[in-house]
């Protein structure tokens, strides 16, 4: 099953109201918004309302929220080779 | 004499809003961006829908009308037709929010 990764590029600032209720619906409340839904007619009708406005690809997985944060997460720069809690058990 | 309120052509009284009559290069570069953009959300669209085996209307008459980035004329791209104006065409940067609609046909005969 693969799904609509839907950003919201434009704001809809100044549009129609019922383009506005399409983002509201597809819960793209504010600019740089990702969602994910399930590829489907219904979906795909709506992001033809608002095609001007979104970037959207296909992918095989959806996103939480979490995983979308941690994906931004810059590389810490170290790892963790041992733990000093561990070291305090073995003693 | 300086400040916000000062006295201009446009401010004091009148329209006089200076749109120029025609795009610069700059303008028509960004706006066949954002065609190509559009282009690519609707083959996106249809692309997912069929490998599902699934169609949609609106998608289809899409399709069928509207000419992509590529197919369409100059003429197209950078103007359009309306009634009021000399020889029917004006720069489509004098639509309404002519940044976030899709206008890419023109009636027929012109």
């Amino acid at each position: 099953m693969s799904y609509f990764r839907i950003t919201l590029m434009r704001s809809g600032i100044g549009l129609p109201e019922k383009t506005q209720g399409v983002l509201k619906a597809l819960g793209l409340r504010k600019r740089m918004t990702t969602v994910y839904y399930p590829v489907s007619q219904s979906v795909a009708g709506q992001i033809m309302r608002i095609k001007e406005l979104v970037d959207v690809k296909e992918v095989k997985h959806a996103m939480t929220k979490d995983q979308m944060r941690a994906a931004r997460r810059p590389d810490p720069g170290y790892y963790v080779e041992r733990r000093g809690v561990e070291e305090m058990k073995e003693l | 004499m300086f400040g916000p309120f000062r006295l201009t052509n446009p401010l004091s009284g009148g329209l006089l809003w200076k749109i120029p009559w025609r795009l610069s290069s700059h303008q028509k570069y960004r706006h066949r961006n954002r065609l190509r953009a559009v282009d690519s959300v609707v083959s996106t669209l249809d692309r997912a829908l069929a490998r599902q085996g699934e169609s949609m209307k609106k998608m289809d008459r899409w399709k069928v009308e509207m000419p992509t980035e590529q197919e369409m004329l100059p003429k197209d791209k950078y103007t359009v037709f309306d009634r009021k104006v000399k020889r029917y065409r004006k720069g489509i940067h004098k639509v309404p929010k002519w940044t976030k609609v899709s206008q890419r046909l023109n009636p027929p005969g012109f």
